[in-house]
């Protein structure tokens, strides 16, 4: 079977087939309504900020099963401007003080695992997780 | 409180109409307006202060601030309309010694 | 989440729906608090609630069930909302405790200890608006005979305005031993911060000397709220002002230097702007008031003398400060 499956994101349309996408997904792991809100919330706030601020790129869901674990992983990658300072996206306050939404640290909270790899010009890759309790 | 700040140019000289009461709140509005100007080579301007009534330590940190980098770039400032009691205010402070204050009544006090 | 609070809520809410009893509706306010306690997110409360309801209506599950995802979606957010607050809330009790270091380290810094100069009485009194002050009192004293005192008001608060206080601290500590005359101080504190401080900042200061042999007071001023006299032989006040600009705008200013001979009963007060600019709901406290009270109580100790006009002025200002408050009174008995 497939573990992988992915929507490319060019318009705001994408955007909610993605999230329908990660919906089915975490449905069909197992995973219960309110983490299914919360995984769908989060590929939101990240294919929203591809279609904000990269213009196009890519949300990939991967089923997971490691060590007795299951889960599920979003990657969200695109090739834009990528992000000046981290550290800064990170704060809390930064993103929704300007009304841009639940941000980054929001992102991080609603999954389990994060990791942000980004660089300036080339592009940014965010991959974050959420298991299965 | 309110302050608005009319910014006209003629002649290469801007002149800054400041109207309300220059205080922590409002002071960053006038800011705004002079560092648009201040660094202009040889920047001349003229702050008009008739319609102010009040000036609290925070916008003479601005005019301070002003003061300084017009002289930077060699240019000059000129104040005028100042009521009494900002008169005394300036005295205070010893800024009558080193900016121009022009009187109600034309006449010129203290030139560098 | 835990099952037993989940079941608590459930039998609670079957008992509610049956009786619609206040009782339970206080119990519900306590189960809000365990919630809260455990850090349960408004989502999960919701879901909680779904639950509950169709287990107590079966039949109307398939109805309503959607109604609750629905508003699960829209509770995802102001849970966020909710973490994101109590994580900012940590952030600025961390930054609170930074600050009070920050004010413990400018009080231990800026400390400074009121001389006794023989036939001088010397009142103080400096109350920040604020946390931390941008209002400083330094003084020097030189054995029994001589003391010297500087009165500065710094543009701007916190760790800027402390760092430049520190400036005139040292620059007063480091003239004592050399030279101590109010023009020559004035200079050399003017250059040292003229070239470390911010364009948008200034300091105005009023510097003293009094010399208790010849019962003189050599003043000058950078910019700074005359001092008043007190003539006690004439019953009637007098402004000591000094020209001279604000410290930090210019690297050479000329500053002027005045001395005047007390006799007892004279005084003289050194304030800032947070006692002369004073406002009350009629506008400002005018200078009349200020001398006016300053007359009632002009035989008592120095001291008292300050304090009485603190307070006065605190009352007539509703009891808040707008602007740091400093007094410095040197009275000659």
């Amino acid at each position: 079977m497939d573990n992988r499956s992915s929507v490319e994101i060019f318009t705001e349309w994408d955007i909610v087939a993605a999230r329908q996408l990660g919906r089915n997904e975490a449905k069909n792991s197992g995973f219960g309504t309110v983490d299914q809100a919360r995984i769908t919330t989060a590929i939101s706030e990240l294919a929203r900020n591809i279609y904000l601020y990269a213009g196009k790129g890519k949300i990939e869901i991967d089923r997971l099963s490691t060590d007795g674990m299951k889960g599920m992983t979003i990657i969200a990658s695109d090739e834009g401007p990528g992000i000046p300072d981290l550290r800064k996206v990170m704060e809390d306050g930064f993103s929704t003080s300007g009304g841009l939404g639940a941000g980054m640290p929001g992102v991080k909270r609603l999954m389990d695992d994060f990791k942000v790899e980004s660089e300036v010009g080339k592009g940014t890759i965010i991959t974050a997780t959420k298991w299965l309790r | 409180m309110n302050l608005q700040v009319d910014v006209q140019e003629k002649d290469c000289v801007h002149v800054f109409k400041i109207i309300g009461e220059i205080d922590a709140f409002t002071a960053p509005t006038l800011k705004e307006q002079l560092e648009k100007v201040a660094d202009q080579p040889e920047c001349q301007a003229v702050l008009d202060f008739k319609d102010v009534n009040y000036m609290d330590s925070t916008g003479l940190g601005v005019f301070v601030a002003f003061y300084k980098k017009v002289k930077a770039v060699n240019g000059s400032v000129k104040i005028v309309g100042l009521n009494k009691r900002l008169k005394r205010l300036f005295e205070i402070t010893g800024l009558d010694d080193v900016v121009e204050i022009e009187m109600e009544s034309g006449d010129t006090n203290g030139t560098v | 989440m835990p099952q037993e609070v989940g079941k608590q809520y459930s039998e609670l809410l079957r008992k509610y729906i049956t009786h619609e009893d206040e009782t339970d509706l206080y119990a519900a306010q306590q189960v809000s608090r365990k919630f809260i306690e455990k850090k349960i997110s408004p989502e999960e409360v919701i879901s909680l609630h779904k639950t509950s309801v169709e287990q107590i209506f079966p039949d109307l599950a398939l109805r309503i069930g959607p109604s609750y995802d629905f508003l699960i979606e829209i509770m995802i957010h102001y849970g966020l909302a909710l973490m994101e607050h109590q994580s900012l809330v940590r952030k600025q009790e961390a930054l609170q405790i930074e600050m009070d270091v920050a004010v413990k380290v400018q009080d231990m810094l800026l400390e400074t200890t009121v001389p006794k100069v023989n036939g001088l009485d010397i009142g103080v009194v400096s109350k920040p608006a604020k946390k931390m002050s941008g209002d400083y009192v330094y003084f020097i004293e030189q054995g029994n005979e001589e003391a010297c005192v500087a009165v500065a008001d710094v543009m701007g608060k916190g760790l800027p305005a402390a760092l430049c206080m520190s400036m005139i601290k040292f620059g007063m500590d480091s003239l004592r031993e050399k030279a101590t005359e109010p023009h020559h101080v004035l200079e050399v504190i003017n250059q040292i911060v003229e070239k470390s401080m911010d364009d948008s900042m200034f300091i105005s200061m009023f510097y003293g000397k009094y010399v208790g042999a010849t019962s003189t007071f050599t003043f000058g001023s950078a910019g700074h709220e005359p001092a008043l006299l007190y003539r006690a032989e004439e019953d009637r006040f007098v402004e000591l002002d000094a020209k001279g600009l604000l410290l930090g705008i210019r690297k050479d200013v000329d500053f002027q230097q005045k001395s005047i001979e007390l006799a007892t009963g004279d005084f003289i007060v050194m304030l800032t702007d947070g006692v002369t600019e004073g406002r009350n709901a009629e506008g400002f406290i005018e200078e009349d008031v200020i001398l006016g009270m300053l007359r009632d109580v002009k035989n008592l100790p120095a001291q008292q003398i300050v304090d009485h006009l603190y307070t006065e002025l605190f009352k007539m200002q509703n009891y808040m400060l707008h602007d740091d408050f400093t007094l410095v009174l040197f009275k000659k008995e």
